[in-house]
């Protein structure tokens, strides 16, 4: 089984770092419907809290019925899965959530001391998998890759 | 711009010397303290160190919340620019002070807040920078400004020459902002710029993907905070040129070249192309920036797609995730080190920390409680620090590069030396079975963990909440694992240690995105008849959600339902106070 160069770390951190970024910038985007999607194929395998979705169509379902987004990652983490050239990502991340208006949206009469509306926390783990039929279309870029599996959860 | 209009020379210097006048300018040194406090929450304060630098000055010289949406306006056709930062810092760091600490009626001090460029430079600047755009490659191309006829015959001094400053970059960059269509690739080659001209420049071109800085005074790391990807800068950047500047030089001369690429990928995580050469990347069908250009509207659904669902576990036997679950969670807390028998000689395990307070369960007052009275003696330090390398929080990572590599364990060995230096915990997984929460499949070979739960920290009794991602594979015959009775072995092993949040959190059943109006809470939900469904099936969403939601509020009909929500123009809670207005007039057959 090989082992993880430096090289390999560095690869996985940054590739972790923009997927990030792009993900949940596309999570709370009006195109989301559309655009999140393209992260997943229809193998991909996924759960929002519990509930499995199958693919990029199981996801569209989803994201069709879900309120307005607005992600804070708080903190992320990525190891390179040692086994397979290029290696798949495992990566979790832990933020928190706003939906909808928050507590702008809720009416009027609800207690200052309610959570409703408040930012929950997240917990989301990616696994990220090398598409070998997706030929790079940049210099540099090593491989596409795509969310194999992707379980997300509500934790606060 | 016509040839009539009146040139409005030094009109800047007009304002300032009506405010010298009226005696608002040029006292009361102490304000800026009061005003530029650490920590004090202001626009573009948010990725400022703490170490004041010169930069500071031109950063507070910038927007008021005013003249940041007036400097995002569209439209350049006015005789006048408003411009982020484009102030010297004494005089408007003045004004500003004043402005808002000074109780006054004079109208010259609100215009003096606006920083205005005369007509007649910023058409020679708006000239210029039309002239060197090529459209049809979307490129700017604003190399060796210095030496252009155009602008040295106006006296115009651009960024990196002396007299030159950051209100000339900014001029600049507004200006290119509305050339169309968007810039995607400029080049800044040889001017002479140092970081700190650069520091509006994502501000006003976010998206662009190549960028050429080669012979120009970037001298460290540092100076590339104002257009890093990673500080929220110009995260789309694919191409960035350095070659020629001392931060890449210095970097070469003592034969860290690798160290210099490891840093700057970091910075830029998009980045594909460093100094003309490829530089290793993942790439991900992510959006392409053109296609948001039709501005589809936000999300409107008011409830969630789902219910919070109960542990999720497919395609594998439950016991072997349960199993193993139980086993490790009692020895990580009893007998660490035996541990070491279950991790593959290749494994990976890191651990981070997530500091941030959640909101509802501040609300919620746990750090308070009487039932949780160990939680005030908690501290984040020994899962910051510890574990061979602290937390791997990769979003909030200081040390850079070092740092990232040495807090990733690879082996069984390292892992578990790690492991063996955080902080004593006792996870109750044989006690109230809801306070964890599992979602587990396989994937390829592997099975995909995510466990969700709570310990107890020692020693101090405190309790914390915890992510655990596993990816585990079956144990080969006669290794390590299997002869110590494991099933399966642990390839990756990913903690997330987060301040204590109820398991409430992950209670299966309804969830409200926000509060909902009194009565209506306490409803049950609706059951949905056939008929009920294919009428429903023939609405689109996202109005479909809307009218379920209206209709479980309201006990309203589909029809009625839809009725009420057209009439309110689709707002969901205009359309329950109108219901709540009109209920009692309403026909028996409009509700369920």
């Amino acid at each position: 089984m090989a082992t993880l160069t430096r090289n390999d770390i560095e690869i996985a951190t940054r590739a972790a770092d923009h997927f990030t970024r792009l993900y949940y910038s596309t999570y709370d985007s009006p195109t989301r419907v559309n655009d999140l999607p393209n992260f997943y194929r229809p193998t991909s395998t996924v759960t929002w809290n519990g509930n499995p979705c199958e693919g990029s169509d199981g996801v569209k379902k989803v994201m069709e019925g879900m309120p307005s987004t607005k992600h804070e990652v708080q903190s992320f983490d990525c190891h390179p899965i040692p086994g397979s050239q290029p290696p798949s990502l495992l990566v979790t991340v832990s933020g928190n959530v706003v939906h909808g208006k928050g507590t702008a949206g809720n009416p009027v009469s609800t207690p200052s001391r309610s959570v409703d509306g408040q930012p929950r926390v997240f917990a989301q783990t990616f696994m990220l998998v090398p598409d070998p039929t997706a030929p790079p279309v940049k210099p540099g870029e090593v491989a596409k890759y795509y969310i194999g599996a992707d379980a997300m959860r509500f934790v606060g | 711009m016509t040839s009539t209009a009146t040139p409005v020379p030094g009109r800047r210097m007009l304002a300032v010397n009506a405010l010298q006048k009226a005696g608002l300018i040029d006292h009361d040194e102490r304000m800026r303290d009061v005003n530029d406090k650490p920590g004090g929450r202001k626009g573009s304060s948010k990725h400022r160190s703490h170490r004041p630098r010169p930069i500071d000055a031109y950063k507070d010289a910038g927007p008021s919340r005013a003249s940041m949406i007036a400097a995002r306006l569209p439209g350049p056709s006015t005789d006048s620019i408003s411009i982020r930062g484009a102030s010297r810092p004494t005089a408007v760091g003045r004004m500003r002070r004043n402005a808002v600490s000074v109780v006054t009626n004079k109208p010259s001090d609100a215009s003096a807040r606006r920083i205005t460029v005369g007509v007649n430079t910023l058409n020679v600047w708006r000239e210029f920078v039309q002239k060197r755009y090529n459209a049809d490659a979307q490129f700017l191309n604003l190399e060796r400004m210095l030496e252009d006829e155009s602008l040295s015959k106006e006296r115009l001094y651009p960024p990196g020459a002396p007299g030159g400053s950051a209100r000339e970059a900014s001029v600049i960059f507004k200006l290119a902002s509305q050339l169309k269509p968007e810039v995607r690739t400029i080049s800044l080659a040889n001017n002479n710029l140092t970081g700190q001209l650069l520091s509006t420049m994502a501000h006003y071109l976010p998206n662009i993907a190549n960028l050429s800085l080669e012979n120009n005074n970037i001298k460290g790391f540092r100076d590339l905070d104002y257009i890093s990807g990673r500080k929220g800068k110009l995260e789309n950047l694919q191409e960035l040129i350095l070659v020629g500047n001392p931060i890449r030089d210095t970097e070469y001369e003592h034969g860290r070249g690798d160290a210099y690429k490891s840093e700057i990928g970091r910075r830029f995580p998009s980045l594909s192309v460093l100094d003309r050469e490829p530089l290793a990347a993942i790439g991900f069908d992510a959006p392409k920036q053109s296609s948001s250009t039709s501005a589809p509207k936000l999300p409107t659904s008011t409830s969630f797609p789902c219910e919070m669902g109960p542990s999720f576990i497919t395609a594998v036997d439950p016991s072997i995730v349960s199993t193993f679950l139980a086993r490790f969670f009692h020895t990580w807390d009893n007998d660490r080190a035996a541990l070491l028998n279950v991790y593959d000689p290749s494994a990976t395990f890191s651990f981070s920390a997530n500091t941030a307070i959640p909101a509802r369960a501040r609300i919620q007052g746990f750090q308070h409680s009487k039932e949780m009275p160990n939680q005030k003696k908690l501290e984040w330090t020994p899962w910051l620090t510890r574990g061979e390398g602290g937390s791997r929080n990769l979003s909030r990572m200081a040390g850079g590069v070092e740092k990232m590599v040495k807090s990733l364990h690879v082996g069984s060995e390292d892992a578990l030396k790690s492991m063996m230096d955080l902080p004593k915990t006792k996870h109750d997984v044989g006690g109230a079975p809801e306070k964890f929460c599992l979602d587990a499949w396989p994937v390829g070979t592997s099975l995909f963990v995510c466990v969700h739960g709570q310990f107890t920290e020692q020693p101090s009794g405190g309790e914390r909440s915890f992510d655990r991602s596993f990816v585990l594979g079956p144990s080969p015959e006669a290794s390590r694992a299997k002869l110590n009775g494991w099933d399966v072995t642990i390839l990756s092993d990913q903690l997330v240690v987060r301040a204590y949040s109820s398991h409430e959190a992950w209670k299966p059943g309804p969830m409200r995105v926000q509060a909902t109006g009194g009565s209506s809470s306490a409803q049950p939900p609706i059951s949905i008849t056939p008929q009920m469904r294919e009428q429903l099936a023939a609405i689109p969403e996202p109005q479909r959600s809307l009218v379920l939601q209206i209709s479980q509020r309201t006990r309203l009909t589909i029809k009625f339902a839809v009725e009420c929500l057209e009439g309110n123009g689709w707002d969901p809670e205009r359309a329950v106070a109108n219901f709540e207005q009109v209920k009692g007039n309403l026909a028996q057959d409009a509700f369920l």
